[in-house]
């Protein structure tokens, strides 16, 4: 049998015909995409503005002498030619390693155990429900928590952080981001899609051999952007380090980068200074440039965790499509 | 004492060391301790020929040996000098051999004093590991008496409350004032209707009973009752000041509303209804942005700031500006003293502290002080400090 008669009448031709040539056509449609269009030009508008105003107000420091302040150390004076934050470079260097170390291997193997072993009970939902509170917990009450477990006196600092150090502030910044290491990489978890699993099962693989050959190297990218995000977040983190007890005013000690026995030294961290150095501007007002070109040395240094972040997910999604 | 005789002993030792090399600057300063005692026996040969000349001449050749006395015994003392400065560069190789640790912690205002005394003190002593902090004088004294440091920074004397908690924990400490600080009335540049405050109109616009006061004239009722003049102008007011938790309300409070409210019978606090901020550009901010308001912060503060008025303060003798030396002499009236804590026992047990503390009563009170911009101490007042640390040991 062959159609003679259209699938649509004409009044329904014309009227689609209308919505897609006519100059009114799709107003709605448009609207939203000025407006998706205009929230990326505001986003990128306020980084930009943000950056280029702390270069602008850091560039009597950065111009003149960035090998120096990158090496430097906390001073009195503004106009100290060894004015720096090599110390809180090291601080914060060390920082990310902890939670590095510690947040994203334990955060991980939560969100695989609640994913993928955990039977779904009242139990597992009570967690659930917790880890999604504690993800929403100011920072500074994991500092007071910090203060508590890592500081004051106990078996603890006796024998693993020795009071108000890097390990305190490292370990209290991997409890920090843990609920978020964990909500995210639920999340990832959560888009493998059940077909790549049952296929799995199906050729007799073990819940074991799923999660290390099909789960986590399909979840890993969205893991990685997760966890790289929330160590962004620990290190600019302020309000918990100042309750461990970072050092505001001046340190002797300015290990190096790899010098991992001034772990447990008192430390400071580019937050801090930066807080610290915006404070004494009223004392001197050069420290208000040092704080500026502390904060782009902090952004740069972000940056590269993310450059870091970015490359790695591409390394691991190219291997998937492979 | 105990500190300066290791220290010259330690000299002496270095230079017995030196003499046996047979280094060539031991004889030198040798030959200058020589040439010292040469230029002093000449200076005494002066004063006798001086004297036998005043016997047969007349006066006028008594001023002529009393001329040459003074500058021979100028001659010997700078030659003298000279050779107490080679000894001085040896008590230098000693602070060199000190290492391990010291703690300060307390008020944030002295934070930049001790922070560029332990600059200065790591230049001669690099393997002291010292650390500064600056959480403000209440906490730094709970710190303090807990024993966790070895001095304590305090923009304000130590309470009898703190006093007693150090006492209760065994802790003996010395207290050394190291600098002044003045607090600065401000108002913004662009108000030319006042330019000296009282301390009855201050207490009238900001002490306790002037709560919701929101123009200058209408303190002047207050200001005349409590024994000033009503002559404020009719303007706004805009109160910015310190919060609570800092060392400069308190000290504040202490020096200018205290006295008026004691007599009056309340309780000596600010208004609470102003603009308080722990942070002094906040403060500045806010005198910047109203013309006809009113602040204090410290005098460091507010000397480099724009757009910023410094107001004269009658403290009951007068108006008097704020400048380093009015401060200095006490004549301004709204000054505070800048202190260090010292953890007696501890500076005993640990030679680095307390050559750290000998040389902050040498560098700090001579140097840092002023390099930081606070006010140093008059040469009486530095001699009376140094005294009582030389005593503490």
């Amino acid at each position: 049998m062959i159609f003679t008669e259209p699938l649509v009448g004409d009044k329904t031709r014309e009227s689609i015909r209308a919505s897609i040539t006519e100059p009114r056509a799709d107003v709605a449609g448009r609207v939203f995409k000025a407006l998706v269009v205009g929230s990326i030009v505001v986003t990128l508008l306020i980084v930009g503005i943000l950056f280029f105003d702390q270069i602008n107000g850091g560039w009597p420091q950065l111009s003149t002498r960035l090998g120096g302040f990158l090496q430097g150390t906390l001073r009195s004076r503004s106009e100290d030619e060894l004015l720096g934050v090599h110390q809180a470079l090291y601080g914060s260097l060390w920082i990310a390693i902890f939670v590095a170390v510690f947040a994203f291997p334990i955060g991980i193997a939560a969100a695989v155990y609640l994913e993928e072993y955990a039977s779904t009970n009242r139990f597992t939902g009570f967690v659930e429900l917790t880890i999604r509170n504690l993800a929403g917990v100011p920072s500074v009450v994991y500092g007071l928590l910090g203060l508590y477990l890592f500081v004051n006196d106990g078996w603890i600092k006796e024998n693993i952080t020795n009071g108000p150090t890097v390990i305190s502030a490292g370990l209290t910044l991997a409890i920090l981001v843990l609920p978020v290491v964990i909500i995210t990489s639920q999340e990832a978890l959560r888009s493998v899609p059940s077909g790549l699993k049952e296929g799995a099962y199906g050729v007799g693989a073990t819940k074991w051999d799923v999660i290390r050959t099909q789960m986590l190297p399909y979840a890993a990218p969205g893991i990685l952007t997760g966890t790289l995000l929330s160590m962004s977040r620990a290190i600019g983190e302020a309000a918990p380090l100042i309750l461990i007890g970072a050092i505001t005013g001046g340190l002797t000690a300015n290990p190096g980068f790899t010098d991992v026995g001034a772990l447990d030294d008192r430390f400071t961290a580019m937050p801090i200074i930066i807080t610290t150095w915006v404070q004494q501007s009223g004392r001197d007002a050069g420290f208000a440039v040092a704080a500026a070109a502390a904060i782009v040395v902090l952004l740069c240094f972000v940056l590269l965790l993310n450059l870091a972040a970015i490359l790695l997910r591409n390394r691991y999604e190219n291997k998937r499509t492979v | 004492m105990n500190s300066k005789r290791r220290i010259f002993a330690g000299a002496v030792a270095l230079s017995f060391v030196v003499a046996a090399c047979g280094s060539d600057d031991d004889s030198s300063s040798d030959e200058a301790e020589t040439e010292a005692s040469a230029a002093v026996e000449d200076a005494e040969s002066a004063v006798t020929e001086a004297e036998e000349a005043a016997e047969t001449e007349t006066s006028e050749a008594m001023e002529e040996a009393e001329t040459e006395t003074s500058e021979a015994m100028e001659e010997a003392e700078t030659e003298t000098s000279e050779a107490m400065e080679d000894e001085g560069s040896e008590e230098t190789a000693d602070l060199s051999s000190l290492s391990g640790d010291i703690t300060i912690s307390g008020s944030s205002t002295v934070e930049p004093v001790s922070v560029r005394v332990q600059e200065l003190f790591n230049e001669q002593a690099p393997d002291v590991n010292i650390t500064v902090d600056g959480p403000g004088t209440g906490d730094g004294f709970v710190l303090f008496c807990e024993g966790s440091t070895d001095i304590s920074d305090a923009s304000r004397a130590i309470k009898d409350e703190e006093a007693a908690a150090c006492e209760e924990a065994g802790i003996e400490f010395t207290e050394l004032q190291v600098g002044i600080d003045g607090l600065a009335v401000i108002t913004n540049s662009a108000n030319d209707a006042v330019e000296c405050l009282s301390f009855e109109q201050i207490y009238a616009m900001v002490g306790p009973e002037s709560t919701g006061i929101t123009n200058w004239s209408d303190a002047n009722e207050l200001a005349v009752e409590v024994g000033g003049e009503g002559d404020l102008p009719d303007a706004e007011l805009e109160i910015y000041g310190p919060g609570e938790e800092s060392g400069t309300f308190d000290s504040f409070i202490e020096i200018v509303l205290e006295g008026i409210a004691e007599e009056r019978e309340q309780e000596a606090i600010t208004r609470p209804d102003y603009n308080p901020s722990a942070d002094d550009n906040v403060i500045l901010q806010g005198i910047q942005g109203a013309d006809t308001s009113l602040g204090w912060v410290g005098y460091a503060f507010a000397d480099t700031a724009e757009n910023v008025k410094l107001l004269e303060v009658d403290g009951g003798e007068g108006c008097v500006a704020a400048d380093p030396d009015t401060i200095a002499s006490n004549e301004y009236p709204v000054s505070r003293p800048l202190f260090i804590y010292v953890n007696n026992a501890t500076a005993a047990e640990n030679p680095q502290l307390e050559a750290f503390v000998d040389f902050y009563m040498a560098e700090g009170l001579d140097t840092a002080v002023a390099e930081v911009d606070y006010v140093a101490l008059s040469d009486d007042a530095k001699a009376e400090v140094r005294a009582a640390w030389d005593s503490a040991l």
